[in-house]
């Protein structure tokens, strides 16, 4: 008996390995759902400029048809520019029919496999795929049906569609999936931290939520500013290993290899060509086509192309949410004691352009608990990522930070302790992550390092609030030690030497004094520590326009303060000291 | 209540001394002056080590502490402290330090202005006590604060100690007419005559009590004379002192007997041997220089197969000794010592075979021969066996 060899189809492939792509556990499954929704729905808006406003409401329906498992419905409503009825099947149906695969642009989605995996585990676990409202600008009514996949084809199948009046919108897609999955709304995995995470890097977002029978939450936008997708760059050849090197190719057909090699990628120009042939590439090879080539002249290429010294990619293909619009962003999620903002340059790891931006902030009323570790907000290309920390590249890099410098305690080689949020965001056309479910970011050193000094920047800038307010206690503790324990002092040494009450008196006002020049001290060091800390601020108010502060005036303050806790410090040299 | 013994012949009057330091303090505080007060610093980079003198003595490093907003706490604990002790001298009363630990808390429950003194646990309390010896150069059991007298249980059939009373009286006890009860030293040696009924040979340290009463319930004392002594573990106040005692009046050749481990080395022998460096300025009267390395010696293990271990250096105890081990052949005046090379060599070849050796192994030599730990022992000394 032979066993018969059958070739599947892809929407078979992932119905099998929904664990592959963010469907691993029920709690996954609803947050998956959610964001996949939420990303299309993005994207689409900046895709079209169109300022997104979008609606989530994520309900219980019942219990689950699978084990331990509860029935949840997820509704997002967007206002973006609709979804053509034709092209329904294929975005909610078909897998790997996306409009941005392999495209080098910072869109949140890539692949075009998330919106339909959701659509499959619908399927999968309540029998039925996705229901959808669709609406664009040129049509006078909406569209209404429920999408299916067709596993066997990989296709999408319309079913039940319908003409629905939805006078409200101009243009929209509205999407429900009933599923089997189960709700988390706070912690790392958490549907809130999602939200507020989603929140904090889109700037342009209004969102409205209601999860549960918690009460509807309203987020306004708080710039007005449509992020400018960059142009689309091509991949540039160091990124690249020998196999996928050949795939690219392979699309290329009967394109001749110099050609290939100049339209297939950034940063090659006729100079390089000329480079790589004295790399070693057979010049012969260059005007055959592709579809000539062999596994053997493939890697003499590609060898050649590996040892040449090419331009960096260019940066310009990064998006960056910016300090401003992160700043303004970040008071959204809470009342805010203080915070710190750093944008880096886009720049170039491991031959991708990158951009990091890193948010640090203490809020009040959040119950953080001041004995635990931060919470840790991480974000490829503006998407919240909550799951497996401990192998992402932002973790690392933060865990790398010696906090201590910035005036935060921190177990070795771990997060930093204290009432704190980290969100550290990474932008980059090429991002790797670890696994298709986009949950780590593959920690390669270059991207490790410069998360790090975006992390130290911000930590530097955060550490003058927590100087302050640690010089604040410590002129407040001197101040107490003084009250507390100098009459006792002098008690005692009155009742030991038997000595008068005058003499008693005498000595406090000496004890008086000497600690009086003491706290003189601590105070003007606290008010470096003020007028270094109103320094930064002024300076970050500058940044966003608003309050612009005279930042000469603030050094003259810095300078006075310095100068000041110079002298009181030089009238006596005050320590514990261990002399020869 | 009666005057206690003198543990040493000190010039010092304590509480004259006290009470001239006070004057000056206040006297400083009414001029407006940061007063100052100093003690030895009692740390191994302030120790000095002459195979002459034999034993570990305090350098001129001192720790200064001048009055200002951070040590205002530990100077108003510090005179505190030192009016509850010399209240104690005045009336005669003594005290260990737990002891005046409570009687602290209770001076400060007592008066709600000294709230902020109070200590949060007996290390507060037990620096403060320990600072004021320090800066006063005087025992803690001259403060009349005593510890528990732990360990060093005696035996011998030759021994006779007379002890002089606080009242004066004498007392004399021959510890051949203890029965199987061993004779306890306590903390003030001094007060201590010894006396030999009969040549003693010498005597024996062994870390183990248990294995030291062994030994005697086997008939040790009987076999031989000598003076059979257990240490338990590092050596207290009262066995320093003893063993110091017995050599200084009795002139008997000493033996420790313990392990073969970098923590029996460092704190059991060398503290034994020459006193340690958080007791600087007790060490004169509280060790024994002459007292020799027994075993187990490295030799040991391989000439008498005994079972040994790996050192787990998970274990964060066994870990730490190797690592005090090493960096006491970079800085312990002790084992720096030409004259202790044989010692150092132990700790060098510890560090390199990380391996720890028990006494109790030498009861895997011959099991059926009960006293084979004895012979072995003896053989040792008649042997030159030792370091």
């Amino acid at each position: 008996m032979t066993n018969k060899i059958t070739k599947s189809s892809t929407a078979e492939y992932f119905a099998k390995n929904l664990q592959q792509v963010g469907f691993s556990s029920p709690l996954k499954a609803v947050l998956t759902t959610l964001k996949e929704a939420v990303d299309n729905s993005m994207d689409a808006c900046e895709v079209a400029g169109i300022l997104p406003e979008i609606t989530v409401e994520v309900k219980r329906m019942g219990v689950g048809s699978s084990k331990n498992s509860e029935l949840v419905k997820i509704v997002v409503e967007d206002n973006g520019p609709g979804i053509e009825p034709d092209d329904l099947a294929k975005v909610f149906g078909e897998y790997l029919a996306s409009s941005k695969f392999g495209r080098g642009q910072c869109s949140r989605g890539q692949q075009g496999i998330g919106i339909s995996a959701a659509t499959t585990w619908a399927q999968l676990t309540n029998a039925k795929g996705a229901f959808v409202r669709t609406k664009t600008s040129s049509m006078r009514k909406a569209i209404e049906a429920r999408v299916d996949v067709d596993i066997k084809s990989n296709t999408g199948v319309v079913r039940n569609k319908e003409t629905v009046d939805w006078d409200k919108k101009t243009s929209g897609v509205r999407v429900e999936f009933v599923i089997d999955g189960r709700i988390q709304l706070n912690g790392d995995g958490g549907l809130i931290t999602y939200m507020e995470g989603t929140v904090l890097v889109n700037p342009h977002l209004t969102l409205h939520y209601k999860l549960l029978d918690n009460d509807w939450i309203h987020v306004e936008r708080v710039s007005n500013d449509s992020p400018d997708i960059p142009e689309a760059t091509l991949p540039h050849p160091h990124t690249f290993k020998l196999g996928e090197f050949i795939t690219h190719a392979t699309l290329f057909g009967k394109t001749s290899l110099a050609q290939f090699l100049k339209t297939g990628f950034s940063r090659i120009s006729d100079q390089s060509i000329k480079d790589f042939v004295a790399k070693g590439l057979p010049k012969a090879l260059l005007t055959k086509p592709i579809s000539a080539l062999k596994e053997d002249d493939f890697k003499k290429v590609f060898l050649a192309v590996q040892n040449t010294e090419l331009m960096s990619p260019s940066t310009k293909s990064v998006l960056t949410v910016g300090e401003e619009s992160l700043s303004k962003s970040i008071q959204r999620l809470g009342e805010i004691d203080f915070f710190s903002v750093v944008a880096r340059k886009p720049t170039i790891c491991d031959f991708k352009p990158v951009s990091v931006e890193v948010a640090l902030a203490r809020f009040k009323n959040r119950n953080l608990e001041a004995d635990e570790p931060v919470q840790l907000l991480r974000f490829a290309n503006r998407v919240p990522l909550q799951f497996d920390k401990s192998g992402c590249a932002i973790t690392w890099a933060i865990e790398s930070v010696n906090w201590k410098n910035y005036a935060l305690s921190q177990p070795k080689s771990s997060l930093p302790i204290g009432p704190y949020i980290f969100a550290v965001s990474v932008v980059s056309p090429f991002i790797k992550f670890k696994n298709a479910s986009k949950e780590t970011i593959d920690a390669s050193e270059e991207l490790v390092e410069e998360i790090r000094r975006a992390l130290m920047q911000a930590g530097q800038k955060l550490s003058r609030h927590i100087k302050k307010e640690d010089r604040e206690a410590d002129l407040e503790r001197k101040l107490s030690h003084i009250e507390q324990f100098g009459p006792i002092l002098v008690e005692s040494l009155v009742r030991i030497t038997k000595s008068s009450d005058v003499r008693k008196k005498k000595a406090e006002d000496g004890l008086k004094k000497l600690l009086g020049r003491d706290s003189q001290v601590a105070v003007a060091e606290l008010e470096v520590a003020s007028a270094r800390l109103s320094k930064l601020k002024a300076h970050q108010d500058k940044k966003l326009g608003t309050d612009i502060a005279d930042e000469e005036t603030e050094s003259e303050v810095i300078e006075t303060a310095v100068e000041n806790s110079k002298a009181a410090k030089s009238k006596k040299p005050a320590s514990t000291k261990k002399k020869k | 209540m009666a005057k206690l013994t003198r543990i040493r012949e000190l010039k010092l009057d304590i509480p004259k001394e006290a009470k001239r330091l006070a004057e000056v303090m206040l006297t400083d505080l009414e001029r407006s002056k940061r007063p100052v007060l100093e003690a030895v610093k009692t740390s191994l980079d302030n120790s000095f080590y002459n195979a002459k003198v034999g034993y570990l003595t305090p350098g001129d490093k001192m720790v200064r502490t001048e009055l200002n907003v951070s040590s205002v706490q530990k100077l108003a604990r510090v005179v505190f402290m030192l009016e509850l002790l010399l209240n104690n001298l005045e009336v005669g009363s003594v005290n260990t330090k737990r002891e005046l630990y409570y009687m602290c808390k209770g001076v400060i429950k007592g008066n709600a202005r000294l709230k902020p003194l109070d200590f949060e646990d007996q290390d507060e309390s037990n620096s403060v006590i320990d600072f004021i010896g320090d800066m006063l150069r005087v025992y803690r059991e001259e403060l009349n604060c005593f510890a528990n007298d732990r360990g060093g249980q005696t035996y011998s059939q030759q021994l006779v100690v007379t002890e002089t009373m606080p009242d004066g009286d004498k007392a004399t006890v021959d510890l051949s007419t203890l029965g199987t009860a061993p004779y306890q030293p306590k903390n003030r040696p001094q007060s201590l005559k010894l006396k030999a009924r009969k040549k003693i040979d010498f005597c024996l340290i062994v870390e183990s009590e248990g294995t030291a009463n062994t030994l005697q319930a086997m008939g040790f004392t009987k076999r031989n004379n000598c003076i059979l002594m257990g240490a338990q573990g590092v050596p207290s106040n009262a066995v320093r002192g003893w063993a110091k005692l017995i050599e200084e009046e009795l002139s008997v050749p000493m033996y420790f007997f313990g392990d073969l481990d970098a923590y029996t080395m460092q704190n059991i022998f060398r503290t034994l041997k020459a006193g340690s460096a958080a007791s600087l300025i007790r060490n004169a009267d509280f060790s024994a220089p002459q007292v020799r390395f027994l075993g187990v010696l490295p030799e040991d293990v391989k000439k008498y197969d005994l079972p040994h271990y790996k050192v787990k250096e998970s274990d964060p105890v066994e870990a730490r000794a190797l690592k005090k081990a090493k960096d006491a052949l970079e800085n312990d005046p002790f084992f720096l010592d030409k004259k202790n090379k044989g010692l150092s060599d132990i700790l060098r070849w510890l560090i390199k075979e990380k391996i720890r050796c028990e006494q109790q192994s030498f009861f895997s030599v011959d099991p059926k021969d009960k006293i084979k730990t004895e012979k072995i022992i003896l053989e040792k000394i008649r042997g030159g066996h030792y370091v």
